[in-house]
């Protein structure tokens, strides 16, 4: 391919990788899904790649929090077992 | 055509059969390991078991503990077939803090301040370089990745956070529902998670 040099990823990197990129990106991201696909740039679809990623980051931050207080003041040992199985189910 | 040049990430896997196939296989398993109700089980159990452990080992679990046990059971589950799970598992504990604090006193002040000037002018790193290298250091262990495999990477990792999300939600609901009723009544309501 053009342009793609095996030392650094990062410099001139070819069009087509970069198109690639995008269409499969945009597959993912609930954002641009809603919308038509045709219209998002490989900035917007990166730029809400990056959002996106930082939001799930944020909620499992949130979640661990939530977590941490809730096994704080729960006493799970003679549970667990029952526990365990019951999220199986 | 997508180039699906092998790259590290399979010399080390030790599955048999040719690169390209491998890698094709490995995008539709990427989808059922993080999306199929069994594996979201199987994981929320999993870290459920691995919070009580070290709940015992240490007298007290903050939330940034709890999240890196999030991320190392699942790295866990990706079973070493990528390199942002390998990353997670790679990184010792807690020291992340320390590794941040080495590198930006490597990089001086002035450097950074004049970074979107330059930029600009000689590196002239376009918009759509820049969100790519954003993206790269969003996701643990990719930041010299190529193109191709940076987007295999993140569409695994993206998919993953957000059965992480799922879990971690179901087990909040679940512990915070069993605190209002009895013990008894947690496990007939349970069934139809």
């Amino acid at each position: 391919m053009s342009g793609r040099r095996s030392g650094s990823g990062v410099s001139s990197i070819s069009d087509d990788q970069i198109t690639h990129l995008v269409s499969k990106l945009q597959q993912l991201i609930p954002e641009l899904c809603a919308r038509r696909s045709h219209k998002a740039s490989a900035s917007k679809v990166l730029q809400e790649t990056c959002d996106y990623i930082r939001n799930l980051h944020k909620e499992v931050e949130d979640l661990s929090d939530r977590l941490s207080q809730l096994l704080a003041s729960i006493d799970t040992d003679n549970d667990q077992a029952a526990i365990v199985r019951s999220l199986l189910m | 055509m997508p180039n699906l040049e092998p790259s590290p990430v399979f010399k080390r896997r030790k599955t048999e059969g040719d690169p390209v196939s491998v890698h094709r296989i490995q995008s539709n398993q990427t989808m059922k390991r993080w999306t199929t109700k069994r594996e979201h089980q199987i994981y929320s159990s999993k870290l459920f078991q691995a919070l009580c452990r070290s709940r015992r080992t240490s007298s007290s679990t903050s939330a940034k503990e709890l999240h890196q046990t999030a991320d190392r059971v699942l790295a866990i589950t990706a079973k070493g077939t990528t390199r942002w799970s390998r990353a997670i598992l790679a990184a010792p504990l807690t020291a992340g803090t320390n590794m941040k604090k080495h590198k930006r006193a490597k990089v001086t002040v002035h450097t950074r301040l004049r970074k979107p000037v330059v930029n600009r002018e000689k590196r002239k790193l376009p918009v759509v370089e820049r969100k790519l290298k954003a993206l790269r250091r969003l996701v643990p262990g990719c930041r010299k990745l190529s193109c191709n495999n940076l987007l295999e990477e993140t569409s695994d990792y993206i998919v993953a956070l957000e059965m992480q999300v799922r879990a971690m939600t179901a087990i909040t609901e679940f512990l915070s529902r069993g605190e209002a009723q009895a013990p008894t009544d947690r496990l007939g309501s349970i069934g139809n998670m």
